[in-house]
């Protein structure tokens, strides 16, 4: 009886080396059983595409594009940072306000802006293609982003 | 012929006396008038009047789907001058409101470049979200609607006098023929003064034995109010009467009439005056002069005689009766029909509400006075009528104080060793409000009571910081360190200074060794300062000058817990980068500034640095969220707050000071509460400021969007042993949990243990499951 649960052991701690020396060098548990870290099942969730706040903050975003093309720059940028406070997450917003502050002549404050929309738009790639060009532009002025 | 001589020479002599004395009397008359006519002539070409300059908070945005505190947004549209109407709005100024929706026509709004005409609209709430917003003159869905700013404080000069100019031809008619039927139904037929009616006056004085009747006509009047003293002597009114005829010479009547309109004094607030009649409407009807019915012009006309007197806020039947009088006046002189004059007379006078002048967020006005006399001179604000606009959020300024206030009191309560009898001595608190990618000032409260102290706690202060400057040590390390490194927690002694130091913790903890993130969640001195010995003091030195705090002193160990001064306000936007990506914004509190022509004078935006990049800023963003899920602001979520929220709790030594500061991607709030005179408070942050903090971010569910920070690049998340804080394997024994890291600074997995005792480890496993 005994030698028959040693042997029973001894097969299953062989098995179970030989199985750990097959798997991969870092052991990943199944995600629902580990505790998160903070913030991170917030960090997963990304928000609702078009929640009404969002929509509010897109329709900002549009006023403030249109009075960018008419010249109307500071009109813009106080339009655009009412929609980076309800939508903070929205690049486009930067965008904009990093050519707003290249139309009133300030590379610094168009490289910070410039650097938030690259941090945004980072998935977007016909984005990130204007974000860069963008980037050069504010380079070509001297100014690091 | 001798006599007839002498009855001759006296009559010739008195003609000639006479005519002598008629002639310098005329000359003297005309010399003085000439020296009056200059004198009229400087106050007319020069600039009439002195406005004051009017700070305005910013506009309030509504949109479907909104959030909204519905107590709050109905206080701030009473504010706005919106009164409550039970038939469906047809005029500005008008709502109806009902549980469900709320009609409002709105009144037109102006601010910086953008004007809009006020339109009739329908707010249909769900409970407290807005669920849609339609137009009601087109049925037109409207995805967003801006309500028009609020005056929160005027810039007054000495003379402490509100108007708002009109011109002439802005001026309704019905009111001209009110005010002539009031005052001066002759003016354009007479020259100044009016002798019949002077005559009548004294008739009607001299029947009732007192002053019944004044004769003055409308340009005596502004004579008299102009240039005059009210004393009433003979001489003053002999004055009046050759200024006013002076006056009529040297300007056309309409010239008169602008000036008067303008000029006239219709009532008192609080302890300012409302002169002319574009104020007047404002004030009490809460429109434009344009907008005002044939009735409200008779109220305003009917005012002049005497304007507390007649006042339609408080004297309501004798207002009626004397509209009334005007009115029917009207009539008489042919200026309105007998069906208006009914129409007017049955009609109800409906005034706006109107609260005593006091200066709104007193504090924050301050602040921005501040700034503004870097730019204008306190004559210019007092005297030019410029529109100053700022970023103050009314709602979130009436929930801070509030919240403040009951907090305050509520801590007295639970404390009464907190309770002082002195005014200038209770228990003070300061909340300041900050969008933190922005740098938009939505709220500041300097203290309990600006009318004891106006000692601005958020601006003026320098108070200990504590446990609140702790997340500036742990982002000093976050270059060598990770949060899952581990600390030390034993007792250690330091010597600072020349003596030695034993840090101790707030409550015993039973680990010798922590990790980065517990520690921080559990604001553990011990651990923060092994931190900051081995990250090294001139870099904790250097991170907070770079987040821009202005009263570092020595870097002394101590530093680490916080144990030197900051500026409230100062720690508020340090905080702002971990909450903007890394971005450290200008705490803003004014937008613009425009003349009374609407002329934009001043421009400004937010403005940013980047201080810390975005993993970084994610990274301690997480960590601080620890501190309110499992840490010292744990308590927070029995609070009804149920949204991801980061924060930390400070408290200085013997419990001087009390801090919470919290936030999310969208808003940012400082809470401290303390003595003036530093006594202890016998309360930590999390139970002095963090209630205080609750109470205000409840109670504007419109800032709040629930959502969390999204991970940005360069933030790597990975399974880690909970005892070691390295990198969870097969091999390594423990408690697995997940940890952010800094992409390019990941821990290794742990070494483990040598292959012969992993054998055994694994042997006993196996057994034991059996």
């Amino acid at each position: 009886m005994s030698l028959r649960v040693f042997e029973t052991v001894l097969v299953l701690v062989l098995s179970g080396l030989t199985l750990s020396s097959c798997g991969a060098p870092i052991w990943v548990p199944p995600e629902s059983r580990l505790p998160p870290p903070q913030g991170a099942e917030e960090a997963s969730r990304t928000p609702a595409p078009l929640s009404p706040r969002v929509l509010a903050s897109l329709r900002l975003t549009d006023q403030g594009r249109t009075l960018l093309e008419r010249g109307k720059t500071d009109d813009a940028i106080s339009l655009l940072e009412r929609a980076v406070s309800l939508h903070p997450t929205n690049g486009e917003n930067y965008y904009y306000l990093a050519e707003a502050w290249l139309m009133k002549g300030n590379p610094a404050q168009a490289a910070e802006f410039n650097r938030l929309a690259g941090t945004y738009l980072k998935e977007d790639p016909l984005w990130m293609e204007k974000v860069l060009t963008q980037r050069k532009r504010i380079e070509a002025l001297g100014q690091r982003v | 012929m001798k006599e007839g001589r002498s009855t001759t020479i006296p009559w010739k002599r008195m003609v000639a006396w006479t005519t002598l004395f008629l002639v310098l009397t005329g000359a003297g008359s005309l010399v003085y008038c000439w020296h009056l006519s200059s004198q009229i002539e400087k106050r007319f070409s020069a600039r009439r009047w002195s406005i004051p300059s009017r700070a305005f908070s910013d506009t309030t945005l509504l949109y479907p789907g909104q959030r909204t505190n519905r107590v709050l947004l109905h206080e701030a549209l009473r504010r706005l001058g919106y009164r409550e109407v039970a038939h469906k709005p047809e005029h500005k100024g008008e709502m109806r409101t009902s549980s469900s929706r709320a009609d409002i026509f709105l009144h037109d709004l102006q601010v910086l470049s953008r004007k809009r005409e006020g339109f009739p609209v329908q707010i249909q709430f769900l409970q407290d979200e807005i669920a849609s917003i339609t137009r009601l003159d087109n049925r037109e869905s409207l995805a967003i609607l801006e309500l028009e700013p609020e005056e929160m404080t005027l810039f007054f000069g000495p003379e402490r006098e509100r108007r708002q100019l009109v011109s002439l031809d802005q001026v309704p008619e019905h009111l001209i023929f009110a005010i002539l039927a009031a005052e001066d139904s002759r003016f354009y037929r007479h020259h100044g003064f009016d002798p019949k009616s002077m005559l009548r006056a004294f008739y009607t004085n001299l029947r009732h034995g007192g002053i019944r009747q004044g004769g003055s006509t409308i340009t005596q009047q502004l004579a008299k109010s102009y240039f005059l003293t009210p004393r009433r002597t003979l001489l003053r009114k002999a004055k009046e009467l050759l200024m006013s005829l002076t006056m009529e010479v040297m300007y056309d009547k309409s010239d008169i009439l602008e000036i008067y309109l303008n000029e006239i004094y219709l009532g008192q607030d609080g302890s300012v005056s409302i002169n002319g009649v574009g104020e007047a409407s404002c004030f009490y009807f809460g429109k434009p002069l344009a907008e005002l019915s044939l009735a409200e012009t008779a109220v305003i006309a009917g005012l002049i005689k005497g304007p507390n007197h007649y006042s339609p806020c408080t004297e309501k039947k004798r207002c009626r009766n004397r509209r009334n009088a005007v009115l029917r006046a009207m009539n008489r002189h042919g200026w309105i029909s007998e069906e208006a004059l009914q129409i007017a007379l049955t009609s109800p006078i409906e005034t706006v509400d109107i609260t005593a002048y006091r200066k709104r967020a007193p504090y924050f006005i301050d602040h921005l006075s501040k700034q503004l006399t870097t730019l204008y001179s306190p004559e210019t604000l007092s005297s030019l009528g410029l529109s100053i606009y700022t970023t103050l959020d009314t709602q979130v300024q009436m929930a801070a104080e509030r919240a403040l206030s009951k907090g305050l009191d509520r801590l007295e309560t639970s404390y009464p060793a907190l309770q002082r009898v002195a005014a200038e001595q209770k228990l003070q608190g300061a909340i300041v409000v900050i969008q933190p990618k922005t740098g938009y000032i939505l709220a500041m409260v300097g203290g309990r009571d600006y009318s004891v102290s106006q000692f601005n706690r958020i601006t003026q202060a320098r108070r200990q910081p504590g446990s609140a400057f702790k997340p500036f040590v742990f982002v000093s390390g976050l270059d060598t360190f990770t949060p899952a490194s581990l600390l030390s927690n034993e007792p250690r002694s330091y010597v600072v200074d020349g003596k030695v130091w034993r840090p101790q913790n707030y409550e015993p903890m039973g680990e010798d060794r922590v990790r980065l993130r517990y520690a921080l969640a559990k604001s553990i001195n011990r651990a923060t300062v092994d931190l900051a010995v081995r990250v090294g003091l001139d870099r904790v030195v250097s991170t907070a000058k770079a987040f821009r705090f202005t009263t570092l002193v020595k870097p002394l160990l101590s530093l680490s817990l916080g144990a030197f001064e900051v500026i409230p306000l100062e720690l508020a936007r340090a905080y702002c980068a971990f909450a903007a990506d890394g971005v450290l914004p200008y705490p803003l509190c004014l937008k613009g500034v425009s003349d009374e022509n609407g002329r934009i004078l001043e421009r400004r935006h937010m403005t940013i640095e980047r201080v810390i990049s975005p993993a970084k800023a994610f990274i301690m963003s997480s960590m601080l969220r620890s501190a309110v899920t499992f840490g010292t602001a744990r308590s927070l979520n029995d609070m009804g707050i149920s949204f991801p929220v980061a924060g930390k709790t400070g408290t200085t030594n013997d419990y001087r000071d009390a801090w919470f500061i919290g936030y999310t991607p969208d808003i940012l709030a400082l809470v401290w509460v303390g003595f003036d005179n530093a006594e202890p408070i016998h309360a930590p942050g999390s139970a002095a400021a963090l209630p205080v903090w609750a109470e205000l971010i409840k109670a504007i569910p419109q800032h709040i969007s629930g959502n969390w920070f999204q991970m940005p690049p360069g933030v790597v998340r990975k399974t880690i042993c909970t005892q070691t804080g390295a990198l969870a394997s097969r091999r390594s024994r423990c408690k697995p949990m997940e940890e952010f890291f800094l992409a390019d600074h990941v821990p290794t997995p742990h070494p483990g243990k040598p292959p012969f005792n992993r054998i055994v480890e694994e042997f006993k496993d196996v057994i034991e499951s059996f």
